[in-house]
């Protein structure tokens, strides 16, 4: 072997330190940059020569260190973990409209029943027939005030579907630019290293805003949404829209225009809709129940009975024709204390009537509970969504954090680890430099031979 | 496993502990376990309905306050009436004394004549602008003098008896129509001025027979004011029963919804202990690189 077959094999040892040594600095550089994966050199034994003696190094490439079932887990938990927080963020908000303080509806419901059974005391005291009718203005303004904060907090949750969606599609957008590069690099047999984890960090963004699944296809990654309606394809993304339905409610479509609102469950998006669409509803529908059922009682109890001018009980409640906007449109029908139907035989001073009107308190609704029970099940209700949403957000973070260890521990960069490996790639350097000075001086060496200088 | 640099762990450790600190917290300070809603769904439900039965105690409680008052005006006018009809009895037995000459009888006449007027205000008594004695017809004045009627006297009210929910199942009734009292029965009003006509004019046995429904009348007036006195009574329990029954309630909602100081003390303590060990071991771990060591 010659000396400049030696003086070669120096050489690559140099370059492939200096590329480990590069390697190493990158991991350092990136050590706090997020979604980063660590890189590896793969250094491999060169082509031997004939007699089997060694060749030296070859610097085959970088390796990231990445698992994309681990991936694919972390997007999996994201999108549930957005979810439950879009949904506990929300239902934090709307179960203070269902406290049990002060200026809710159970509580102004018994302050009317306590206010007309004191007007059984004295039933021709006007200012107790006006507690009557205040107790009632009360109790139609809580009724306004949940409705009402039901229908603001749906109307802000069409903003925000809006937002995602106009998110979404532009993260489609970003991941299927990347998809053709990515091909192109794996094609030729290299690792897609930086540009695979900037792609892994779109699909983390978008598990934020919705449910995806990803296939791995030789184009690149294939993302489909929840009923399966494609979003990338190879280099292409297809974008979703929204449209306002019959209620006045942002709903989700496809390119196509099918509606895919209900199979869009994960994500920022997924909790968004679930609010917007069932949780919201299902609460403005008790509410309107209660409403209307609880006015339609009284106004039945009003009408068993006479005024304090002997006429027949009018209404006390106005209600809409249907149940539907019952809680936002229930208002007094009176502000005349004499309308109070307290008599039982027409005489001012009889109280017969308001047995009738306190009985509502505890006779069962339609609902199949009385006011007070169909009440307390909403405050259940909501508290219990509520308290779901949260065990869910916190369920699903540990869960999240298991998982990231696990990422962690596997592309994770270790400063102690590459603080070992620039020690270790410096003296290998080194030492291949020191070879090189000594093959120098060999051909020092041979050049002088048979000079007196060799001698 | 591989350990690496990552923070995350140590950071969501933090964030927990941080986070069971600002519960501890919030219940010390608030003396509440149950601040909102999702705290504890079912327990906030009760809290609904508990809150409901309170203000029903409430309710009930002033409504027993107003209806006792009402009663007792009620029966110190019949006890006034009793006390009458006991001096009309006395009158009218002396009346019917042989030894009486035409003058006495008719002074005689004359103060029973006071002791009617007497009673008809009393029946007419009213309490709060409303008349007692009317059933329901409380603005109208029950007893007014008519010619044509027994005893000179119509009732213009109704029989109605008018019942207040004082307690979930239990109704008092808060009046007793005049009619059922001075005109039914034994008629308080009629006996009254059938005696100051025998006084005048009848002989000694009409007296007697006189005097002797008087007193009949009394007995009557009476037993109407024993159901009367059970009210009151009846009342004055449920009265302590609803002070004691709001003490119940005022406990339960505590146990609902608020915490005793010294378990709130001791979790904020405990959660106190574990964030600081937290963060101390926190900041032990989190500085610590080989590149220390290698100068």
């Amino acid at each position: 072997m010659s000396l400049n077959a030696s003086l070669n094999i120096a050489v690559q040892s140099l370059l492939a330190d200096t590329g480990a040594l590069q390697a190493t600095n990158n991991n350092i550089a990136n050590a706090n940059t997020v979604g980063y994966s660590r890189q590896t050199v793969t250094p491999q034994e060169a082509a031997p020569y004939t007699d089997g003696q060694g060749n030296g190094v070859v610097l085959e490439g970088y390796q990231s260190i990445r698992s994309e079932i681990l991936q694919r887990q972390i997007e999996q938990q994201t999108q549930e973990q957005s979810s439950a927080d879009a949904q506990q963020a929300n239902l934090q908000q709307i179960q203070t409209v269902f406290t049990t303080s002060t200026e809710d509806i159970g509580t102004q419901m018994s302050a009317l029943f306590s206010s007309i059974s004191n007007l059984s005391t004295d039933p021709t005291n006007s200012s107790l027939r006006q507690s009557v009718l205040t107790s009632g203005e009360n109790l139609v303004a809580a009724f306004h005030t949940a409705s009402n904060a039901l229908a603001t907090q749906q109307a802000g949750l069409n903003t925000q579907v809006t937002q995602d969606v106009s998110d979404i599609n532009s993260l489609a957008r970003q991941i299927a630019a990347l998809n053709p590069q990515l091909t192109a690099l794996k094609q030729s047999g290299q690792d897609g290293g930086t540009l695979q984890d900037q792609q892994d960090q779109l699909l983390l963004s978008l598990s934020k805003l919705t449910n995806i699944s990803v296939t791995q296809t030789e184009n690149g990654e294939t993302l489909t949404t929840g009923n399966g309606t494609a979003l990338v394809v190879g280099g292409e993304s297809f974008a979703l829209q929204t449209t306002t339905n019959s209620d006045g409610v942002q709903q989700v479509t496809d390119p196509a225009g099918t509606n895919i609102t209900s199979a869009i469950s994960g994500g920022d998006l997924g909790g968004t809709l679930q609010v917007c669409h069932q949780t919201i509803p299902e609460l403005l529908t008790s509410l309107d129940t209660l409403a209307n059922q609880f006015g339609t009682a009284m106004n039945a109890a009003q009408a068993e009975g006479y005024d304090q001018n002997g006429a027949m009980g009018g209404n006390l409640f106005t209600l809409p024709a249907g149940v539907a906007g019952s809680a936002a449109d229930i208002n007094m029908a009176t502000t005349d204390v004499s309308t109070i139907a307290a008599s039982s035989d027409g005489s001012s001073g009889s109280n017969g009537n308001l047995a009738n009107l306190t009985a509502v308190q505890t006779t069962k609704l339609a609902t199949g509970a009385t006011p007070t029970d169909t009440y307390a099940n909403m405050v259940y209700q909501v508290g219990s969504l509520t308290a779901n949403a949260t065990a869910e957000s916190t369920a699903t973070a540990a869960s999240l954090v298991q998982l990231n260890d696990q990422r962690n521990s596997l592309s994770g960069v270790s400063i102690d680890e590459e603080s070992t490996n620039l020690i270790r790639y410096q003296q290998a350097y080194e030492a291949a430099a020191r070879v090189v000075t000594t093959i120098s001086n060999l051909f020092d060496v041979t050049m002088s031979m048979g000079t007196n200088a060799a001698s | 496993m591989r350990v690496t640099n990552s923070i995350a762990d140590m950071q969501y450790d933090m964030q927990q502990s941080q986070q069971d600190l600002s519960v501890a917290l919030e219940q010390v300070s608030t003396s509440k376990r149950v601040n909102q809603l999702s705290d504890d769904p079912s327990a906030s439900a009760n809290m609904v309905r508990s809150l409901a039965a309170s203000t029903n105690v409430d309710s009930y409680t002033r409504n027993v306050d107003s209806v006792l008052a009402k009663l007792q005006t009620a029966d110190s006018a019949l006890s006034s009436v009793v006390t009458s009809l006991n001096q009309a009895v006395t009158l009218g037995t002396s009346g019917a004394n042989s030894t009486m000459t035409d003058a006495n009888r008719e002074a005689l006449a004359m103060q029973v004549q006071g002791i009617l007027a007497n009673v008809v205000a009393q029946a007419n008594t009213s309490y709060q602008g409303s008349y007692m004695f009317a059933g329901s017809d409380t603005s109208t004045m029950p007893f007014t003098s008519d010619a044509a009627s027994i005893g000179g006297y119509v009732y213009n009210g109704n029989s109605t008896v008018n019942q207040v929910q004082v307690g979930d199942s239990i109704s008092v009734a808060t009046n007793v129509p005049g009619d059922q009292i001075f005109n039914s029965g034994a008629n308080v009003i009629g006996s009254l001025a059938n005696l100051i006509s025998v006084l005048q004019s009848g002989t000694l046995t009409d007296i007697g027979t006189a005097t002797i429904a008087v007193s009949t009348a009394l007995n009557y007036v009476s037993q109407q004011r024993v159901p009367l006195g059970n009210s009151i009574a009846q009342l004055n329990s449920q009265e302590s029963y609803l002070n004691q029954e709001t003490v119940t309630l005022s406990t339960q909602q505590t146990s609902l919804v608020g915490i005793d100081l010294a378990t709130a003390a001791t979790n904020l303590s405990q959660a106190e202990t574990t964030n600081n060990a937290v963060l101390a071991a926190a900041a032990k771990v989190l500085p610590q690189t080989l590149l220390d060591y290698l100068q």
